[in-house]
């Protein structure tokens, strides 16, 4: 018996290990270890009425966002302790079963969060973020809608397969298949986009001289129309291979933002597409999925596993609560890659006047906390705060000043 | 349950004289405009009736005689215009002389409640009604009753004979246009029900039809949670199906090929086209709400409460093989037709489910009946049987009891 515990010790040691190895690769970053960030007091940086609107902004958006997730919980929780009673109303078999238990519980949350997505998009309305309506809101992205689902049946189809195939141990063949589905998904998405190229010729040409410099050649910058539903500016890296390209929200290029600023835009764009952060997304998504896998089918098991479909309400609570466990992880992965783009850019435009500009630009258009209480750091923040990008900044013109001086 | 007050009563022989077919709409031209003086009147007058019944509790003799009239004179004037009748209709809706006639309730106490918000409670009947086309609907080009009187005006001139499958299905649109009438006009409170067993009951059953439904016709129940959902639970369904359509098409190509070849389906694919066929009706009833569970990926026989009896690879003539795409097309037109009566038919009974936790007999019933034409058209498309699709309402005549045939 010793034995056997030694053995599972050692092999959960070895996995640790190699998941650590793992890890450190993919943390690895550009930015100087040794670069220490100033503090920068930004009470100095905004005005009152400024810092005021935004962390009024901030208060109502993180209590709709903790009141829909413990409606979310509930829901799930109702549902895993009840759900299962909706075998009855299916003649699809254990997987059809399995796939229809997993779409109520899916349409159950949708329907549980759609207050909370009033009082969101409400408050964006109040602070003309957004001219969405609340019916268009609800009821007009049918489609991603219908994705979602369709989506959850893939997955359920792929987990309820291999478990019925190899039963417990569904996870080891399940784990990479979702790992390729997202590549896929990554590498399909932005042909899904509707875009148009950079118009302004100006800009392109800087693009062109950022893309050189950040050794990522023949990227394509296209500028995706939103300014119908949002007035919030936004930009991102997406695609891998031939497919990647940075996609520029048109509310960006509406003249609330300089060349420069957009310069570094871009730059912070290009910056993931050359520290090949998407790639790294998806190792991470690798490394979280495997023991995320291997818990669910160890929480699963009291129902009989992800083989039977009464297991797939008890499925959906565990993604849930796993999911939320994790996110300040996810958080502090993506701050962490958000971080090195910013470096990049820094280190692509030399302009810190520039960054701080358009970081400080950001609390008056998105109405972002710039410096947020350490649990809504944790918790939400997928990005340095303001106050920390705008030390970066401050940080790169001293680390560039000391590197010009030093002989 | 009793049977419903307004009764349609068929006595047509289907023989058609091929010079009035041929000018029918010409020689409606005076009946149309009488009809529409008498529709301003009936219009006018229904709201004396309303106003009586609401504080007498029942409508006046008179003015029921005068609305009976226009009920039985709409039936007349639509079965000529549809070619469900051929005699040339009296222009006063009188009893008794029309191959296509109703049978009308006299005039007896109502519920004033009822009485009060009779145009709201008859929307939904309108609406399928208007699906449908008959008397009392509006004639859109889409309906049922367009469409068999469009391809019955072919046939008759023709043959010197309506089919029945036609007359028997524009029959039961302009009954049940009847009934909505009847109930918007005051002649009864009874709410019209759309079960075509219930409206077509004395008239002769078609022969068996190889393509029939099968399962347990009394399951009316229905899991309130999954109707609300529906539309979002029949996705992937819905995605599955479309990329079973593309490889169905392709099976059916090759399959033409095999039985123009042979004078019979190859096996193999008659049974994948079989199994496809069956699910198409399976994922159309589950999304319907003409049936309660969600359905199965593969099209089982048997796996399902609303399923389909489908014949075993037999001979089939050549010619009809050969000409099948051309030959189906009368079938697919009935077909979209009955699609608008499925769909709205879908929609009634996603509230009333929502409510009640089960399907309306009727609407179930009239559900079945598309859902099982349907499945007829596309075995027939799909060259599973050479038995052209019956459009009558009714299953046809069984040698043994037909589960989708009964009253409730």
């Amino acid at each position: 018996m010793s034995a056997r515990i030694a053995g599972r010790a050692a092999l959960l040691a070895a996995l640790a290990a190699v998941w650590s190895v793992a890890a450190y690769f993919l943390w690895r970053s550009q930015v100087p270890s040794s670069l220490q960030l100033p503090h920068v007091e930004v009470r100095h940086l905004f005005s009152a009425a400024q810092l005021r609107a935004a962390s009024s902004f901030g208060r109502f958006t993180t209590l709709d966002w903790a009141l829909a997730e413990l409606a979310q919980l509930a829901v799930f929780g109702l549902y895993a302790w009840r759900g299962a009673r909706f075998t009855r109303e299916s003649a699809a078999g254990p997987i059809g079963t399995g796939m229809l238990l997993g779409m109520i519980g899916f349409a159950l949350v949708w329907i549980s969060q759609l207050p909370f997505d009033f009082a969101g998009l409400w408050w964006e309305r109040r602070h003309h973020l957004t001219h969405v309506g609340y019916v268009a809101h609800a009821f007009g992205n049918w489609l991603a809608l219908g994705s979602q689902f369709v989506f959850l049946c893939l997955a359920l189809v792929i987990v309820m397969g291999f478990a019925r195939l190899v039963g417990g141990w569904w996870w080891l063949p399940a784990a990479p298949l979702f790992v390729g589905l997202a590549a896929l998904s990554a590498f399909v998405t932005p042909y899904l986009l509707s875009t148009h190229r950079l118009q302004d010729v100006q800009l392109q040409a800087q693009a062109r001289v950022l893309e050189r410099t950040e050794h990522v050649q023949h990227t394509p910058i296209v500028v995706e129309p939103v300014h119908d539903v949002t007035e919030l500016p936004n930009a991102e890296a997406t695609g891998l291979g031939p497919s990647r390209r940075v996609v520029l929200w048109d509310t960006l290029l509406d003249g609330r933002f300089t060349d420069r600023e957009l310069r570094v835009v871009i730059a912070h764009e290009l910056g993931h597409l050359e520290r090949q952060h998407l790639w790294k997304d998806i190792g991470w998504y690798a490394l979280l999925a495997f023991p995320g896998a291997f818990l669910i089918a160890r929480v699963t098991r009291r129902r009989g596993g992800m083989g039977r479909p009464e297991a797939v309400p008890l499925a959906l609570l565990a993604i849930v609560v796993l999911d939320l466990l994790a996110l300040p992880l996810q958080n502090a992965i993506s701050r962490h890659m958000e971080a090195e783009a910013d470096w990049e850019a820094l280190q692509a435009t030399r302009d810190p006047a520039a960054a701080t500009a358009l970081f400080k630009r950001f609390v008056s258009t998105t109405l972002d906390e710039p410096a947020p209480s350490t649990w809504e750091y944790l918790v939400l923040e997928n990005h340095p705060t303001i106050e920390q990008r705008i030390a970066m900044a401050e940080a790169w013109r001293r680390y560039a000043t000391s590197a010009a001086q030093s002989p | 349950m009793d049977p419903h007050p307004v009764q349609l009563v068929v006595e047509d022989d289907l023989r058609r004289s091929r010079l009035t077919v041929f000018f029918r709409l010409l020689l409606a031209i005076p009946h149309i405009v009488w009809l529409s003086l008498w529709t301003l009147l009936a219009a006018l007058l229904a709201v004396v009736t309303w106003l009586v019944t609401l504080i007498a509790g029942r409508p006046p003799a008179g003015l029921h005689r005068f609305m009976c009239a226009y009920v039985r004179y709409q039936v007349h004037l639509s079965s000529y215009l549809a070619l469900a009748a051929n005699p040339y209709p009296p222009f006063d809706g009188r009893k008794g002389e029309y191959p296509i006639d109703v049978t009308l309730p006299a005039p007896g106490a109502q519920s004033r409640w009822k009485t009060l918000v009779r145009l709201f409670l008859a929307m939904p009947a309108l609406l399928l009604a208007s699906a449908f086309g008959g008397s009392g609907g509006s004639r859109n080009s889409g309906s049922l009753v367009t469409a068999c009187a469009a391809l019955g005006w072919f046939a008759s001139l023709v043959r010197g004979r309506m089919p029945k499958g036609l007359r028997d299905a524009g029959a039961y649109g302009i009954g049940y246009g009847a009934q909505v009438l009847a109930y918007l006009l005051f002649v009864t409170d009874r709410y019209p029900n759309a079960d075509p067993t219930a409206l077509l009951a004395g008239v002769e059953r078609p022969p068996e039809h190889p393509v029939r439904l099968v399962g347990d016709a009394h399951d009316v129940r229905r899991s309130r949670l999954t109707v609300f959902f529906r539309i979002l639970l029949v996705l992937p369904h819905l995605y599955w199906l479309v990329l079973w359509s593309v490889v169905a098409v392709l099976v059916a190509i090759a399959n033409w090929f095999v039985t123009l070849a042979r004078g019979t389906p190859a096996a193999p694919l008659h049974r994948f086209l079989s199994s496809f066929v069956r699910y198409r009706l399976h994922v159309y009833a589950f999304l319907y709400l003409a049936a309660n569970p969600f359905p199965g990926f593969t099209g089982r026989a048997g796996s399902y409460p609303l399923d389909l009896e489908l014949p075993a690879p037999g001979r089939q003539s050549r010619w009809k093989t050969g000409f099948r795409i051309v030959l189906v097309l009368p079938a697919a037109i009935v077909d979209a037709g009955l699609g608008s009566g499925l769909f709205v038919a879908g929609v009634l009974t996603w509230f009333v489910a929502l409510v009640k936790g089960s399907a309306p007999w009727g609407l179930r019933n009239l559900m079945a009946y598309a859902l099982r034409y349907d499945a007829q058209v596309n075995a027939y498309g799909l060259l599973l049987t050479d038995a052209y699709p019956h459009a009558s309402p009714l299953e046809g005549a069984a040698t043994r009891a037909n589960a989708f045939d009964g009253a409730a």
